[in-house]
């Protein structure tokens, strides 16, 4: 398949060339797979196969992209799609800066992320792992919802500045199972993340729902009060707190428009706790990284915060073009960040429970809705969901109802961070919002923030 | 293709299916235009073609979909497949409100199709609006048109085949500036559908040119404001901000599928329970709250939805009193089972998918709320002791059941004893959806009534992001927490 795409490619390449149109080509094949449960049933079983071929066309200083959703067999059509681009580009306005057209120095295969009996995990496969994980757990009154997602990702590459080309195939799967009281409203998720089949572990996912469904049947809910508490989040919440300072944070493009909490005075100096590791690390295959980026700059261990030090903005290279800027191979559909672990011995819920406090502690596993309230202060708001447990400094365990958290990036990795677990995890923070592109952090299990304040908590579920 | 489609549907009957339909796609297009700051960054066409197949099984459906149309029985099986292993697990089977079999067909209202404008004189209309924006003050200037272009060949086994054709315009611009703090400030326009139609008509310059002039004067002013107080107050909502109040707390909170479980999962649930059909007081009684999906010139308006059952006209909410909610056809049948009585009489066609790829579920049409008579946003303001007046939608943030919210707007005027005082920055409101409702205390009338469009509304897994429309007058609130 791979030689056929990129033959594809190159024939595409020679009528650009004959035609002395400018232009690069962006494939993107997928295969995916999704079994969406709810109500303890699968509300929906599906597949869908899509090739969609990007064409972008260059004109000194104009460009424009036409993009189809095509099949390897319709070349005609392709060579369709180039000719219209070449027809869009004359029409556009020239750019203010000089774009930068890629140019391959060589061909680069990467297919070490793919794994065939992961992107081809049968119905039966997936049926299994979830009835495994949530084996004993359902009720007439507790529910089960989730999803299992997998597939194969193809991306290919070719330009008319260089015969080479880029070609990379990922596997992925993302396992996200809720367990609901359907009266109460309560909810509990346990998540996971692969990236081959080996990853699967759905005994896992019944460990931690069994302690979490353990707390919400037995202890009392509360609606607990307003005010500063020491937080405790989970991946999830830290994920989507990191995934969103990827973008108002330290992406060069959004601090020159605007957009970020951290300004170019910044680099060098110390933003956030000397706890604070921050690398966008492309060798961690759990991330389903890029190892060259889509203007074939190789990528490697990309430091952004050392010890709350920031390092450096990421540019892409069209971001960079624009303002000036050094590319920092970070031209791609997402980065691979690994915010490193730190000296806290303690792994699973079961162990942040049996810690002694001095404090009580607000355990938030996962941050529901979160939006930007103030991008030039790092302000964030979202709310609580799935599994929240307030650790009573006496031992005691509280289930409260969700809250609402509207706070600085800046607080929430300053210096009120406490500690950071010494092991890391995996948080997928896949989103199935037009093509498939599988997207993971790193980050440790744990991360306790004190004095953080509630805005706002419900008086039910 | 409608022949072979037909046959596929026929074998998946006879090979035990219980029902089975077929979204072809001959031909979707889409343009999008962007300029920032004079460059003409965005200019991107996309086309698509392809079948989407649902099929019925046992009570479980498997859906499938393809570009590659000419493996149709491939296609057609992989659906089958898909529904015979999610039928060993059901515990409600599918069952399907009935519906009459259709043969029609809808075109949306469109005096000048769009894709037939010049790709030059879009860039012209962009270019001339980012003149407008480049002015002092101004940092980021950002100009946008996106134009959709749709033809949909629905078929299913119970004899309905319809074919619609579709055509969207989403013009809009924003302004950016940095106040002496350093923080960024936005005001923002994409114009109220005026008229019947919704073709490139509806990109009126005129109106561009003033609105250019209006949101480049306020985000002056917001630059030089003092920031929103932090208090309880009446908050007046325009609808540059109502609409996304009514689409988050209204929309969201009652589409059925949310209600009964079915996006715990991701997108969360819904504090409404069947029994509060018919019971709950949602608002005050000036609330009456309708999906509307008859409007002519709004996204939400599409003639069929993707269960083949025709556009229609609900109450949501009357005089405060929650009575419906957003339909299709699985739904009201597994809602009215569950609750052993009668809630939803049938669908209320508001079942639909955004691409042959994906696969329907309920979506908002136009969620309106009706005009009061309250009068003008002066008559309100006159009215009203000590308020802040809002607009804008920067930031919104929901509760996983839609029971409370946190919005951001772009700019806010402070209302003390009738009259407008300051404009302020960095205004915020937030409350809980039955309080805040409950609180409303003055509704606009006709003359502030508009119809505000979503292009991007996403629900759904996969994702799927919709378009839809709000009509929506001025409304006030009262005992707000604003500043947080």
């Amino acid at each position: 398949m791979k030689d056929q795409i990129l033959q594809a490619l190159r024939d595409l390449r020679d009528y650009a060339l004959k035609k002395n149109i400018e232009a690069t080509f962006f494939y993107h094949e997928e295969d995916s797979y999704l079994m969406r449960f709810a109500n303890s049933a699968i509300s929906l079983n599906t597949n869908e196969h899509l090739i969609r071929l990007e064409i972008t066309a260059y004109d000194d200083r104009r460009r424009a992209s036409y993009e189809l959703i095509t099949d390897l067999k319709n070349l005609d059509e392709m060579k369709q799609g180039v000719d219209i681009t070449a027809e869009m580009v004359k029409h556009a306005t020239p750019l203010s800066y000089q774009t930068t057209v890629p140019t391959f120095k060589d061909s680069f295969v990467d297919e070490n992320g793919f794994d065939s009996s992961l992107a081809t995990l049968s119905n039966e496969e997936r049926l299994e792992y979830f009835n495994k994980a949530v084996a004993g757990l359902e009720t007439d009154d507790i529910k089960l919802s989730g999803i299992f997602s997998c597939g194969a990702n193809t991306i290919a590459q070719i330009n008319t500045r260089s015969e080479h080309t880029q070609y990379f195939k990922t596997s992925d799967a993302q396992i996200s199972i809720v367990l609901s009281h359907s009266m109460l409203k309560w909810e509990v998720i346990a998540e996971q993340s692969a990236q081959k089949k080996s990853d699967l572990n759905p005994t896992a996912l019944h460990r931690d729902l069994s302690y979490l469904m353990e707390h919400y049947q037995n202890d009392a809910p509360q609606q607990i009060p307003l005010g500063k508490y020491d937080i405790v989040f989970g991946p999830a919440a830290s994920g989507d707190l990191l995934s969103i300072m990827n973008w108002i944070g330290f992406s060069g493009g959004s601090m020159k428009r605007g957009f970020s909490f951290i300004s170019e005075e910044q680099v060098g100096t110390k933003v956030f706790s000397d706890k604070f590791n921050l690398t966008d690390d492309p060798a961690c295959l759990d991330t389903f990284p890029f190892q060259r980026d889509l203007m074939g700059m190789p990528r490697s261990s990309f430091p952004i915060f050392e010890n709350g030090v920031f390092k450096c903005f990421t540019w892409s290279q069209d971001d960079a073009d624009e303002y000036g800027a050094q590319p920092t191979g970070h031209t791609v559909m997402h980065k691979s960040l690994v915010l490193s672990g730190g000296d806290k011995e303690v792994t699973t819920l079961e162990e942040l429970v049996a810690m002694p406090r001095e404090n009580d502690i607000l355990y938030i596993p996962f941050l529901h809705y979160m939006n930007l309230v103030n991008p030039s202060k790092g302000l964030v708001t979202a709310s609580s969901r799935f599994g929240a447990l307030l650790l009573k400094k006496d031992g005691s365990v509280v289930v409260p109802y969700n809250v609402r958290v509207t706070q600085s990036l800046l607080d929430i990795f300053g210096d009120k961070v406490a500690w950071m677990s010494k092991s890391q995890t995996i948080n997928n923070t896949s989103q199935s919002y037009g093509s498939r592109n599988p997207t993971a952090l790193i980050v440790p299990i744990f991360i306790q923030v004190n004095d953080l304040d509630i805005s706002h908590s419900n008086s039910s579920y | 293709m409608r022949k072979k489609l037909q046959e596929q549907i026929e074998r998946l009957k006879k090979a035990g299916a219980t029902y089975v339909d077929a979204r072809w796609y001959p031909v979707e297009e889409s343009n999008y235009l962007m300029m920032w700051n004079g460059n003409l960054k965005n200019a991107t066409s996309s086309r698509e073609s392809g079948v989407g197949i649902r099929a019925l099984y046992k009570g479980a459906w498997g859906f499938s979909a393809s570009s590659d149309v000419s493996n149709i029985d491939a296609l057609f099986n992989k659906a089958f497949d898909n529904a015979r292993v999610a039928a060993e697990r059901v515990t409600f089977p599918v069952r399907l409100a009935e519906k009459e079999a259709v043969q029609g067909s809808f075109s949306s209202p469109n005096r000048i199709d769009p894709f037939a404008v010049s790709l030059s004189d879009k860039i012209s209309f962009l270019k001339d609006l980012d003149e407008k924006l480049n002015k002092p003050g101004v940092t980021q200037r950002v100009s946008e048109l996106i134009f959709m272009r749709k033809q949909i060949v629905y078929i299913d086994s119970e004899g309905s085949e319809l074919e619609k054709k579709i055509i969207e315009v989403f013009p809009s611009i924003q302004v950016m500036g940095v106040d002496s703090q350093g923080e960024s400030h936005s005001r923002k326009f994409s114009p109220a559908r005026m008229g019947e139609t919704r073709g490139w008509e509806t990109v009126n310059p005129q109106l561009f040119s003033e609105n250019a002039e209006r949101i480049v004067r306020e985000m002056n002013e917001v630059l030089v404001a003092d920031d929103c107080p932090k208090e309880d107050r009446s908050v007046i909502l325009l609808p540059g901000i109502m609409y996304l109040q009514t689409h988050e707390t209204i929309g969201h909170a009652l589409e059925l599928d949310r209600i009964l479980g079915y996006e715990l999962g991701f997108a969360g649930g819904s504090f409404v329970t069947l029994n509060d059909f018919g019971n709950l007081q949602y608002g005050s009684t000036k609330l009456t709250a309708r999906a509307d999906a008859t409007l002519p010139n709004s996204p939400g308006s599409f003639g069929y939805d993707d269960d083949g059952v025709p556009a229609q006209d609900n109450l949501l909410i009357d005089k405060g009193i929650l009575v419906g909610a957003i339909t299709g056809r699985q739904m009201v049948e597994e809602a009215n089972a569950r609750a052993h009585k009668q809630i939803f009489n049938g669908s209320g066609g508001a079942n639909r998918a955004t691409a042959f790829y994906r696969v329907p579920i309920e979506r908002m049409t136009n969620i309106n709320i009706d005009p009061g008579n309250d009068g003008s946003l002066e008559d309100i303001v006159k009215n009203t002791e000590k308020g802040i007046i809002l607009d804008g939608d920067k930031s919104w943030s929901i509760g996983s059941n839609r029971e409370q919210f946190h919005f951001a707007t772009d700019i806010g005027w402070l209302v003390e004893n009738g009259q407008i005082t300051r404009v302020v920055k960095n205004s915020t409101y937030k409350g809980e959806t039955v309080k805040f409702y409950n609180s409303l205390s003055a509704v606009g009338d006709q003359s502030t009534w508009e119809v505000r469009y979503v292009d991007n509304c996403g629900k759904g897994q996969p994702n799927q992001i919709m378009q839809l429309g709000h009509g929506i007058p001025i409304c006030r609130f009262d005992n707000v927490r604003i500043g947080e």
